[in-house]
């Protein structure tokens, strides 16, 4: 067993990655997702990936999965029927969803509002009670606990969540309803909001729980599904599902905690960045992932993508460790049209895969990026995406045209104008998980994949000073690259609530090694050996009575004084750099969280030797016209795969591969690394 | 005939290519999504830090606002200052709380407007502003919402607009002396800094656009972004709204809490050319109680033109540009135009029944396009006290209610009308106040029935864990939210207070200050539904259904208001159903209102009832 394989399923192909730990070579293969049943495109991907490398599925050591499964049941509305409950008084908790109302003055207007996840007959409120101060103020009453959840189950619920008022400071009433409803019903899959958030907020823990318990009997049935089947094909080694925060648990985990792998694609993305980041030796980049119908960007600091606490998802805001993934509705497929006001706009709707854009030559009359790229030879005649789709260039003019009439312009400086609106709303997301976080984008590289990303690329490293720019080998399966890269990692909290001056260190320590116990006993759980288990520990901050959690990471050893002073200045000079003022109030240590991880070896790139001789000129196959700021260039085209390591391309250039193209601009020069990246600077005259 | 009229500066051909232009106001957009963002994670006031009641704005180097939502009135704000524009540098910040000195930009005291001038290569190219609802400035309640002030001054700290930064230096006596009027200094003391901050980021941002396009670009890109918004809503009035009919309508708020109502709200509207025209003559006149709504006209126009954006072209951006295409009269003296010093502290009332009067007037101008009334006000709830460890504590939370219905859509139920705001959660207010919430839900029955019907108000209950004092304004409790288009009125609002160890619901009126609550004491909390609109017996009978079944409207309503009969189990008798309107449609005498105003008694019964209701209370409440 010396192979290791990445599964990525996505909206229209399913990706495999494969990696011989014995010669490092990585093996792609894509074929088309199934939908109805993803698992039929996972086995059919891994075994055409097995047939060109000849090997059993028995030689198979890590499958690492990221799913779709949670995503779509969620933006489809396709989940189990929820049963909820909670305190008597409080049925409505989701239903009233906050009395939020979005923006702006009379957003109410056009405001649409999903049924909640478990509808308010589904839901039953009961008498115990648990006050702020984590006592019980009212019993809980088992047989009242029994007749609810004998009258959901009987009404047809097929899952039930459990959650009460304040149970993160005392799950004990949540925990005794959850034995009672697996005593009554064993096969009932239920969960409890302690369990899944530890954080106050009733109405986000209930979501949560909701979704996840909405997610699970979906989740359980493809899981086995997926398992037997790849048993039945001789697989015996260990399948691991990616969780959003980049990390992987077992299907075992995944089963209990599907709220945890709903955005699993996208975190590959930047995982695979991260590890790019630190063998590239640019341990600060942006990641900016462009399909065809969004754009995902993301930071990697220090060579680690950053996680946020919440997952934005359809209508649905919930809470759940994820990388900080920033998404716009800008891709290839986005379409180009015109305000009421004549203004240019592109996207967010997108032609996506059918009909496509106008280019594809599958029906799509309007304008997309692509069609934009395709009409300033970005995207050069003769060019096959993925090998096989020729581009209608004549269509993409007609198309392009059309808005261009609108707006009164020539037709390249419409198609220019495009893909600087799109740049544009790119550029917008870079910022959101950069400058408004407190970064300067000076001090970043900027790595792009997915299809369309190194098109964008060398624009945006430019609109935002980020160098270099780094197109990878496979932009195109970047996401089960990361995969790959991927340790077994899971987050253990709890609310804390004391003011740092208050608290001695001892106390802080202690709950912080209660954790680690919990999190030392998942880790066991999971198959990680004692050696390999690693623990990160953090104080999430802020001043008493703000609304925000600034992460600190401590370690143990700090915790011991009379007080938790020592995280005063930490907090503080965070709270400076991204808010600019400090305040004199109290610390408050809002609450704690251990991360463990599981350190598994899944991937390793092995770089060729750089030959300075490498001449690019043996992988140039022509020269094409090229729109750039204002004139055609006559502009050198080259074949990706025939570039060595060590060769330097002057732009403009244009850089053709299988899955993706990417452009050099005028003024730049590319450059391939011993891994083969190309790596984008601005020429040194 | 349209008086002709000047154009405004910035009618003309535009230097700037189309694609920066959308790129410009792309980039304005998403700033002043990030100055929200700032504000909201730093803000420790509860009603910023959960509820989002803050506003930012981006303004031209005139001070016309060119992103925001409501609109700019910086040139008062300069002209009741002691500054001249040449006065102003990098790093100056005003403040100012005094809904006077800004006639009206924000509209009581709590409201802190800070303002900060952008300077690029030495030369202004525009402000930024940020004003939030701090928890407290002083005055005779806390939470700075006296509902039986008389005066401004009995409604806290007034801050004239003074630089509370210069050059970047803050100055900290200003600070000082303002935060120590307060009852919470160091809370408001970090909400002020946070708003600060704010505005700081929308600065920053400004000038990051004039690096990167050039400041005479960015200057430019203002000038055509207030043009575009301006043809934009020309064309709006053009398709939408009838030539030279004019249309008017009245409501009521209740009362201005010292007993005085019913307050009379009317407005005339009529279209000229491309020019519309709005007049407020026939409104009442300013009240001795603090309901009095200082409405700032070119905030009304904004007001106005966004209610066509968001009916009709929701991608057109807000900003001051078409100013001169609307007009409005404001009678000045009435409680739309107070005279200093008129108290202003729960204005809400009147802002919510003005924005009902809008709507309805649009209801009844344009073809097909109604909406019905809310819950009218902005419920806004405050306890305050000592608790068992003698530590001071006050909440300031914001309810909310009925959403109007809208076409194609039921009213959303106990949502806040306004935008972007959120329920405060449970658990934080039991965390950190000694109180517990015993229920939150819809109220049965509230909502006006209608082909698309209104939404349910909500009834909270709350039991206190402390001795002290509550103190609330909600209105709609003797009026209605009207339903429009055949659509039944909502229900009005009510409190109740129980006393430990008894059972009798004590009625409460909807305005009250400092009402002693002891341990064990409940307060029941109840706000109005939201108008139905259009015939409620072309209601799907389906979605009656799931009304019953979720327990927001009960089977008996379902037969009497929607003539939807139900079965044992809760499913819709189709034939019984059929028959039951058949019945009643047979038995109609003449087409359906298109106003329901509810049950009102006859005006002046109704304002006697409102003053001897507020005597009897006093007389209850010197008793407690």
């Amino acid at each position: 067993m010396a192979y290791n394989v990445a599964v990525d399923v996505g909206g229209t192909f399913t990706d495999v990655l494969v990696f011989d730990e014995k010669t490092g070579a990585l093996t792609l293969e894509k074929v088309l997702s199934t939908p109805e049943n993803q698992s039929i495109g996972v086995i059919r991907g891994v075994e055409q990936a097995c047939r060109k490398l000849q090997i059993p599925f028995s030689e198979l050591k890590l499958f690492f999965h990221g799913t779709t499964v949670v995503t779509n049941l969620l933006l489809e509305n396709a989940g189990a029927r929820v049963g909820l409950i909670t305190n008597r008084g409080h049925e409505q908790i989701l239903y009233l969803a906050r009395a939020w109302t979005p923006g702006p003055l009379y957003g109410w207007m056009g405001m649409q509002k999903p049924d909640p996840l478990a509808d308010i007959p589904d839901t039953r409120g009961l008498g115990g009670r648990i006050g702020a101060d984590g006592k019980e103020t009212v019993p809980l009453d088992d047989a009242e606990v029994r007749q609810a959840i004998k009258e959901l189950v009987e009404q047809g619920v097929a899952s039930l969540a459990i959650a009460f008022l304040n149970s993160y400071l005392n799950p004990a009433h949540e925990r005794r309803a959850r034995d009672i409803a697996r005593e009554m019903y064993p096969e009932l899959p239920v969960s409890i909001s302690s369990d899944m958030v530890q954080e106050y907020g009733e109405y986000e823990r209930a979501l949560t729980t909701v979704v996840n318990t909405y997610a699970r009997p979906r989740v359980i049935r493809y899981l086995t599904g997926l398992d037997e089947s790849l048993k039945e094909k001789g697989f015996r080694g260990t399948l691991n599902i990616v969780r959003s925060d980049g990390g992987t648990m077992s299907t075992h985990a995944a089963a209990e905690s599907p709220v945890h792998i709903a955005l699993s694609g996208p975190s590959g993305g930047a995982v695979g960045t991260a590890y790019l980041a630190r063998v590239v030796g640019v341990p600060n980049v942006l990641a900016l992932d462009m399909g065809g119908t969004s754009t995902d960007v993301s930071l990697v600091l220090g060579g680690e993508a950053t996680v946020r606490r919440e997952v934005r998802l359809g209508y649905y805001e919930f809470k759940s460790p994820a990388v900080d993934v920033h998404s716009v509705g800008a891709g290839g497929g986005s379409i180009a049209h015109v305000s009421i006001t004549g203004g240019l706009l592109v996207g967010p709707m997108s032609a996506g895969a059918m009909p496509g854009p106008a280019s594809y030559g599958r029906g799509g009359t309007q304008a997309t990026v692509t069609d934009a790229n395709v009409v300033l030879h970005r995207l050069p005649p003769g060019v096959r995406l993925g090998g096989s789709v020729g581009l209608d260039e004549e269509a993409a003019r007609k198309a392009v045209q059309a808005v261009a009439d609108q707006l009164g312009l020539p037709l390249v400086e419409a198609a220019q104008g495009i893909i600087d609106i799109v740049n544009e709303n790119m550029y917008a997301a870079l910022r959101v998980v950069s400058v408004e976080r407190g970064y300067d984008p000076r001090e970043f590289g900027l790595v792009a994949f997915g299809g369309a990303g190194p098109m964008h690329a060398n624009a945006l490293g430019r609109l935002i000073h980020a160098s270099p720019v780094i197109i990878p080998p496979t932009p195109g399966v970047m996401s089960a690259f990361g995969f790959l890269s991927s340790n077994i990692q899971n987050e253990f909290a709890e609310t804390y609530l004391r003011i740092a001056e208050e608290t001695e260190g001892a106390s802080l320590q202690g709950r912080l090694k209660g954790l680690e116990v919990e999190a030392n006993k998942w880790l066991a759980e999971e198959g990680v050996a004692d050696d390999a288990r690693n623990y990160d520990y953090f104080v999430d901050c802020r001043y008493y009575l703000q609304n925000i959690q600034i992460p600190c990471r401590v370690v143990l050893d700090e915790a011991t004084g009379d007080t938790c002073t020592f995280l005063r200045e930490r907090f503080e000079a965070e709270h400076e750099r991204r808010y600019g003022f400090r305040l004199d109030a109290p610390v408050e240590m809002a609450s704690l969280r251990v991360i463990a991880r599981g350190e598994i070896q899944g991937v390793e790139l092995r770089g060729a030797a750089v030959d300075e001789s490498a001449s690019a000129e043996a992988a140039r196959t022509g020269e094409e016209q090229v729109y750039f700021s204002g004139e055609w260039l006559a502009t050198p085209l080259y074949d990706r795969s025939l570039l060595r390591p060590g060769a330097q391309i002057s732009g403009p250039a244009v850089v053709v591969q299988e899955d993706t193209t990417t452009v050099i601009e005028p003024g730049y020069r590319g450059s391939v690394d011993k891994l083969g990246n190309i790596l984008i600077h601005v020429e040194v005259a | 005939m349209a008086a002709p009229r000047e154009l405004p500066d910035y009618v003309h051909e535009h230097k700037i290519d189309k694609i920066t232009l959308d790129i410009i106001e792309n980039a304005l957009a998403n700033i002043r999504f990030e100055m929200d963002r700032v504000l909201v994670t730093t803000a420790v006031s509860p009603v910023i830090r959960e509820q989002a009641d803050e506003f930012p704005l981006i303004a031209d180097r005139k001070g016309r606002m060119v992103i925001g939502q409501f609109g700019s009135a910086i040139d008062v704000i300069l002209k009741n200052s002691p500054y001249e524009i040449s006065d102003l540098r990098e790093g100056d910040v005003i403040a100012t709380n005094d809904p006077y000195m800004m006639e009206g930009s924000t509209s009581h005291l709590p409201d802190l407007l800070l303002l900060r001038p952008i300077f690029h290569g030495g030369e202004l190219v525009g402000y930024s502003s940020q004003w939030g609802n701090l928890m407290d400035v002083g005055g005779t309640t806390a939470g700075s919402i006296p509902v039986e002030a008389r005066s401004i001054y009995e409604e806290g700290v007034r801050m004239p607009p003074v630089k509370l930064y210069s050059e970047g230096k803050l100055n900290e006596e200003v600070l000082y002396m303002f935060c120590h009027n307060t009852r919470m200094p160091k809370q408001v003391e970090a909400d002020v800094k946070a708003i600060a901050a704010g505005t700081a980021v929308g600065a920053a941002r400004v000038k990051e656009l004039c690096d990167r396009f050039g400041r005479e670009t960015y200057l430019e890109a203002c000038d055509a972004l207030l043009d575009r918004t301006r043809s934009g809503v020309i064309e709006l009035i053009r398709r939408y709204l009838p030539d030279g009919q004019r249309f008017t309508f009245e409501d009521f708020t209740d009362d201005d809490g010292l007993g005085n109502g019913p307050i009379k709200l009317r407005l005339t509207m009529w279209r000229d050319g491309d020019s519309l025209n709005f007049d407020w003559t026939g409104t009442e006149e300013q009240v001795p109680g603090p309901v009095n709504f200082y409405l700032n006209p070119e905030m009304f126009k904004m007001f106005a033109g966004v209610f066509l954006i968001m009916a009709f072209a929701p991608t057109l951006v807000f900003n001051d540009g078409y100013y001169d295409v609307i007009s409005v009269h404001l009678p000045e003296g009435s409680v739309l135009r107070p005279r200093f010093p008129a108290p202003l502290s729960n204005r809400l009332v009147i802002m919510a029944r003005h924005f009902d009067v809008l709507q309805a007037l649009f209801s009844k101008a344009i073809d097909g396009f109604s909406v019905s009334g809310s819950y009218g006000t902005s419920p806004n709830f405050v306890y305050a006290g000592t608790d068992q460890e003698g530590r001071s504590f006050q909440t300031m939370e914001i309810l909310y209610g009925g959403i109007p219905a809208r076409p194609g859509g039921d009213g959303l139920d106990g949502h806040s009308w306004w935008p972007e705001f959120f329920a405060v959660p449970t658990e934080y207010l039991e965390k950190y106040y000694p109180l517990r919430v015993e229920s939150y839900a819809a109220r049965p029955d509230s909502c006006g029935a209608g082909k698309w019907r209104g939404g349910c108000g909500i009834s909270k209950t709350y039991t206190f864990l402390a001795d002290g004092h509550i103190t609330y304004q909600d209105d709609r409790a003797y009026t209605y939210p009207y339903g429009v288009d055949g659509g039944r009125h909502g229900e009005s609002s009510r409190k109740f207070l129980v006393r430990k160890g008894t059972e009798e619901r004590i009625p409460l009126l909807s305005k009250v200050q400092n009402v002693p609550v002891y341990v064990g004491d409940q307060l029941i909390f109840e706000t109005a539904g939201g108008g139905g609109l259009g015939d409620p017996m072309e209601r799907d009978p389906g979605k009656v259904e799931a009304d019953v079944r979720r327990g927001l409207v009960s089977a008996e309503k379902a037969l009497a208001e929607y003539g939807v009969v139900l079965e044992a189990a809760g499913s819709v008798d189709a034939a019984g159903t059929e028959k039951e309107r058949a019945r009643r449609l047979s038995a109609r005498t003449g087409p359906l209102d298109q106003f329901d105003y509810g049950p009102l008694p006859p005006i002046d019964e109704l304002r006697e009832t409102i003053a001897r209701t507020r005597r009897e209370f006093n007389e209850w409440l010197s008793e407690q």
